[in-house]
């Protein structure tokens, strides 16, 4: 099988799905990695530089990562050169003619063995294969973007008051989310110095994001991000079906909460009743020592 | 400004979805039915827009089995001026969608076309991209906000650590993530109005739709791995046990 792998960067640094990409590809058959080279991600002309590729090239399968740009241009290039598409992919393996893959069906309540016939486009989840760590970095090639394909003008980065910094949610490892249970925005800093004592992200349940107590960007669940780290602590979250279809995929899942009878506590590996505004200083004292001994 | 929501209708966010008697598609037994909730973002910022310029119509289209026909009605409830129905097969590939609602779209001549980011049956987000590249127009995802200005809309992208700002000549197409204001509730003077509105239907044949397209085929479903067993821990104060805990992850689940 050939296949293309479309690689994405984060400031400087390949991202860690890229490096998880290279390695399936290798798996499945020969592969060539490119990355866009163009000032910033805009469909029209990144797909038209793409498909042009894609036309001439003729390669089995292009994946890849289902990040929120990889998704986008995923969709508008399967589209464009006439191929099947799926996003999200969890698993992929050749099958006979085509490939097997696993992804999340009905907001992730479902997970869905499915056929892709080939040629295909498939967007894979960061986080979807263990990558070995000191493999060598894969070679990438440079594509330039078709800036003639452009129609939109891009006018300004809008950032958000409390955003940047951090760990992006999709990939993180650990993930610390707050619920209504935090009562306001003034008690974060309970979240954020556990999420720093753990090196994890900030996560958010979607009452508290809808009171604008935390940007949008933070919300996981059904409306918000899937996420599936080693790690989940869930802080005064009720468990709502919306917000587990977010988050029960994860690796392990932590739910401090005062009610013994929260929804939470019927998918946590561990449980603890508690209010999170005893609990959380201790537990975050109680991480940076287990880390250090 | 006549704006375009192609929205699907699928299970309800609170349904406990379980995997049918033949492992390959759910139980739809019983099962409440709703427009896809990315879907009633887009109607709510269209319908946002069209509170503070009344002259803006909002349209809706589905393609898809006779039940859309009840996601059409409660969209009219919600607000919409317009809806039209596409009959067809559940299982019709997503750009053979994308071409039927590409001619909804060359005879409602909308300015703007909003979709969901994804649909939350399939999560895949194809169909917008698709509908759009079926037309030739432009387009941005995962919108939170849409200002019309002269001759053009500016698309408020979410991304991480803020918002991208793009201006796009119009017409064209926008994958919606949130609408400013949660998606408002039929008003009982909008169900009695929706009631009276004819819904056109349409087939695919009658819209000469190509029907040929690749597909991807379902082998299995399963729910996700079940969960539960969990432990308590709870042996003592505050200190006592989030100090178990913390050895806890790291010993037994290894995940410090
Ligand atoms: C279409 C649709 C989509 C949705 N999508 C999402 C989504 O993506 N993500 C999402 O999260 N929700 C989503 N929801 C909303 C969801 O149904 C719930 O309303 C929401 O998850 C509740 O958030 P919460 O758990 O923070 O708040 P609550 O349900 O109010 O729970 C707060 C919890 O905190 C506990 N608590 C209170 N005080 C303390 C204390 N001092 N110490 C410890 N515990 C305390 C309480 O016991 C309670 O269990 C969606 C809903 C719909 C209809
Ligand atoms: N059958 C359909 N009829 C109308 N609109 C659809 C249909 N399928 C998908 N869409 C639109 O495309 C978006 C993405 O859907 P999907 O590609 O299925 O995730 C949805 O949120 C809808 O706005």
């Amino acid at each position: 099988m050939r296949i293309l792998v479309v690689a994405e960067r984060k400031e400087t640094e390949l991202r860690r799905v890229s490096l998880e990409l290279a390695a399936i590809a290798k798996g499945l058959g020969e592969s060539e990695i490119v990355e866009m080279a163009g000032e910033r991600y805009s469909p029209l002309p990144f797909v038209a530089a793409l498909a042009k590729k894609v036309e001439a090239e003729k390669p089995d399968l292009v994946l890849l990562g289902a990040t929120l740009n990889g998704r986008d241009l995923g969709a508008r290039l399967a589209a464009r050169v006439g191929r099947a598409y799926a996003a999200d992919v969890t698993e992929l393996r050749a099958d006979g003619s085509g490939l097997a893959v696993t992804k999340p069906m009905y907001a992730g309540k479902v997970r869905a063995k499915l056929r892709v016939p080939l040629p295909a486009v498939v967007s894979v989840r960061p986080g979807a294969i263990p990558l070995k760590e000191g493999a060598p970095a894969p070679q990438v090639a440079k594509l330039e973007a078709d800036a003639s394909a452009e129609e939109l003008t891009f006018v300004k980065f809008a950032a958000t008051a409390s955003g940047g910094k951090r760990v992006s949610l999709a990939e993180a490892r650990v993930i610390v989310s707050g619920g209504r249970g935090l009562k306001g925005p003034e008690n974060w800093h309970l979240v954020e110095k556990l999420a720093d004592a753990l090196g994890a992200a900030v996560g958010a349940s979607r009452a508290v994001t809808d009171a604008g107590w935390r940007p949008n960007e933070e919300q996981v669940g059904q409306t918000g991000k899937t996420v599936t780290p080693d790690l989940y602590i869930a802080l005064g979250i009720s468990g709502a079906i919306q917000h587990l279809a977010g988050m029960t995929s994860s690796k392990v899942i932590v739910a401090v909460n005062k009610d013994p009878d929260a929804d939470i506590f019927k998918i946590a590996d561990y449980g603890v009743v508690a209010d999170v505004f005893e609990f959380v200083p201790a537990f975050t004292e109680a991480i940076k020592k287990a880390r250090s001994s | 400004m006549k704006i375009l929501i192609p929205l699907k209708q699928v299970p309800d966010s609170t349904v406990r979805v379980k995997v049918g008697a033949d492992g390959k598609s759910i139980a739809t037994e019983g099962i409440t039915w709703s427009i896809s909730p990315y879907d009633e973002y887009a109607i709510e910022m269209a319908l946002e827009r069209k509170d503070a310029e009344p002259s803006t119509v909002v349209a809706v289209v589905t393609v898809g089995p006779a039940r859309s026909r009840d996601a059409l009605r409660q969209a009219l409830a919600m607000g919409c001026d317009e809806a039209s129905l596409v009959t067809a097969d559940e299982t019709a590939p997503p750009l053979v969608v994308a071409r039927a609602l590409a001619r909804i779209v060359s005879d409602a001549k909308p300015d703007l076309v909003l979709c969901g980011k994804q649909a939350s049956d399939d999560d895949q987000g194809f169909v917008g991209p698709a509908l759009a590249d079926v037309l030739g127009w432009p387009h941005v995802s995962m919108l939170t906000k849409v200002v019309p200005t002269e001759g053009a809309v500016e698309l408020w992208r979410e991304v991480e650590g803020g918002h991208e700002v793009w201006k796009a000549p119009l017409p064209a197409l926008g994958t919606v993530h949130k609408s400013e204001k949660e998606p408002r509730y039929p008003s009982l003077p909008g169900i009695m109005k929706a009631k009276k509105k004819e819904i056109p239907e349409r087939d695919l044949a009658a819209l000469g739709v190509d029907p040929s397209a690749p597909k991807l085929e379902v082998l299995s479903m399963e729910p996700p791995p079940s969960r539960g067993g969990g432990k308590i821990v709870k042996d003592g104060d505050a200190k006592q046990v989030a100090e178990q805990l913390a050895l806890l992850l790291r010993d037994e689940a290894k995940v410090l």
